[in-house]
This record gives C-alpha cells, sequence and structure tokens, in this order.
C-alpha cells in the first residue's frame, strides 16, 4: 500500500520532470557530461566548464609549478581581493574590470614579459568563482597556450597553509 | 504525548508548514535545473553522471509530495518520502559543515558560495524534521482526500 504510493509519487515526478526538461527552454542534459581534474582524481570541475577550456588543475599540481617557478600565475579577483591576500608573484588582472574595447592589447601589456606559450595558471577566490574559467577563455582567444586553471582558487590555497602575499592598503 | 502527536489541528498545521515549504522549495529549481545542478555539484557528494537526473526529478519529487501531503492524497507515501528527502538533506548539510564546504544549502533556490549558511539551513532542517516526524507517527486523518 505505502510501497505503491510511493511508486506512484515517483512515477508521476519522472513524467512530469521528462516533460519539463524536454519543453523547457532551460533545458539541460539527462546524463551530465562533467569533466574530471586534468590530474584525473580529485573533484570535478564545475558545469560551466566545457569541452575546449583550458584544463583544471588540482592544488598539488599549483604548488609543485609554484615552488619550481614554471609558471605564471595571474589572479583574476578584484584589486581588493589581490591586495589581502593572492599567491606571491601573480599579476592581477580583475576579469571584473576588464576594459570592453582592446581588450587583447590590455591584456597583452598586463603580459608583456611573458611568452605566449608559457604555462599560465589563472585563479579566482573559489571553486565556485567563474572568473577564472571566463579570464582562461580570454587568454586562450588572445593566442595563450599553456592554460591551466586552479581549481579552488585563493581558498585552495589558503586551506593548504601555503604562503601570502600581502599589499599594502587591505582593509579587511 | 500520544494525543500531543495525534492531535488533528498540529497534524493539520504542520501538514500545511511542510508542504508549504516543499512547494517553494521546488518550485524556483524546476526552472532553472542548470542552477540546481551546480548547487548539487557544491556538495560533491553525487557521482557526475547523476547530477543532472537529480536536478531534473528532485524538485518534482519535492513537489508533488508537498501537494499530496497538503491535499492529504498518497498521504503515507508523501510522508515517507518526506522524511527521506529530509534525512538525505541533513546528511548533505552536516557533511558540507564538517568539510568545511563554504556554500549556500540551495535548499530553497541554487546554491552559490556564500559565507557559509550550511549551518543555519541544517538547524532549520532540524524543526522541519520535527515537523515531518509527527507527521508520520500520527494517526489523525482529519481533511484529507485519502479514505
Amino acid at each position: 500500500m505505502v510501497g505503491k504510493q510511493v511508486l506512484v509519487i515517483l512515477l508521476l515526478s519522472f513524467v512530469l520532470g521528462t516533460a519539463t526538461n524536454l519543453l523547457s527552454p532551460n533545458s539541460i542534459p539527462f546524463i551530465g557530461q562533467y569533466r574530471e581534474l586534468s590530474s584525473g582524481d580529485g573533484p570535478i570541475v564545475p558545469p560551466t566548464a566545457s569541452e575546449g577550456d583550458p584544463p583544471f588543475i588540482a592544488i598539488d599540481v599549483a604548488e609543485m609549478e609554484f615552488s619550481l617557478k614554471s609558471a605564471v600565475f595571474i589572479d583574476a579577483r578584484d584589486s581588493e581581493e589581490f591586495i589581502c591576500g593572492t599567491i606571491p608573484g601573480s599579476i592581477n588582472i580583475p576579469f571584473d574590470y576588464l576594459p570592453e574595447e582592446n581588450t587583447q592589447q590590455y591584456v597583452d601589456s598586463m603580459l608583456q614579459s611573458i611568452s605566449k606559450d608559457a604555462h599560465i595558471i589563472v585563479f579566482c577566490s573559489g571553486e565556485e568563482c567563474d572568473l577564472s574559467l571566463h579570464m582562461a577563455r580570454n587568454l586562450q582567444d588572445f593566442g595563450y597556450t599553456n592554460l591551466s586553471i586552479l581549481f579552488g582558487g585563493a581558498r585552495e590555497w589558503v586551506n593548504f597553509e601555503l604562503e601570502l602575499e600581502r599589499g599594502e592598503g587591505c582593509e579587511e | 504525548m500520544r494525543r500531543i502527536i495525534d492531535n488533528d489541528y498540529l497534524t493539520f498545521l504542520f501538514r500545511i508548514i511542510v508542504g508549504v515549504v516543499f512547494i517553494y522549495a521546488a518550485y524556483s529549481k524546476i526552472f532553472e535545473p542548470a542552477a540546481f545542478a551546480k548547487g548539487i555539484w557544491f556538495y560533491h557528494m553525487v557521482p557526475g553522471n547523476l547530477i543532472n537526473m537529480l536536478a531534473l526529478y528532485l524538485p518534482w519529487v519535492e513537489l508533488v509530495c508537498g501537494v499530496f501531503l497538503i491535499a492529504g492524497y498518497q498521504y503515507r507515501g508523501s510522508v515517507i518520502l518526506i522524511n527521506l528527502m529530509m534525512i538525505m538533506f541533513m546528511i548533505a548539510l552536516s557533511s558540507a559543515v564538517y568539510r568545511g564546504i563554504s556554500i549556500d544549502c540551495g535548499c530553497f533556490k541554487a546554491a552559490k558560495a556564500t559565507e557559509s549558511s550550511a549551518m543555519e539551513a541544517l538547524i532549520r532542517d532540524v524543526g522541519l524534521l520535527i515537523m515531518t516526524l509527527q507527521l508520520y507517527f500520527s494517526k489523525s486523518k482529519k481533511c484529507m482526500l485519502d479514505k
């Protein structure tokens, strides 16, 4: 009796959910295609990432690149957040404040000492933040060929108690 | 104690409150499945290929259960599913709090990053669970479509 009621409710929900998704303009694939970190383990990357985007890397890879000084770190957060604690040596290019015109010239001028095939690791505040993904896509469009996105961003860096660089004027 | 649990007015009141909460919780998630999928993803508890299915069907289970609970139709099935969902939500929230994941619970809309409201949601869910357990144990049949 109760089992039958549960089945009725689940079946009704299944029919309604399927019909809504087939008819809705906001439909999503029934089976999600979520990529994994480039290292092949750990949590999956954000649903906002898609095929062709630069790979996401885990904190241990970023730390290794940092310690080897083999990558350039780009902080895509606002300057206030950048000043209050960032990965040492990072270049701050706030994605939200990119100029609408001549964007590439602006980005290239910020990265003038960096070659287009240098390994660049982009990050923002945390795993919920999409700024690094958007910034990496822009850099990809501008011809930068060796890009990665730090999964978990600055928060992951802090969680692992790694070295931080703070600027003057932090009002935290 | 039994008299309180079986009280018609208390049971009816809890049916309305829990039903409305579940309908409200389902509403925006139904129309924003992608955002809700991201909310589920934040918890890191569901395999990637099941995230979208959960995002598509869970809100409808919430909505149907909420409506049936208020109407008193397929009542026992609704109460059992609502209790199971409450337990599932509380396990997910507890896990998020334990792991220090900083997220909005995603209970009423798509989850996003906040200054950790998972604990607040967990406390609220304890209150709701008390009501849903009362509904589970109550023998009241007042104002129900089920005979």
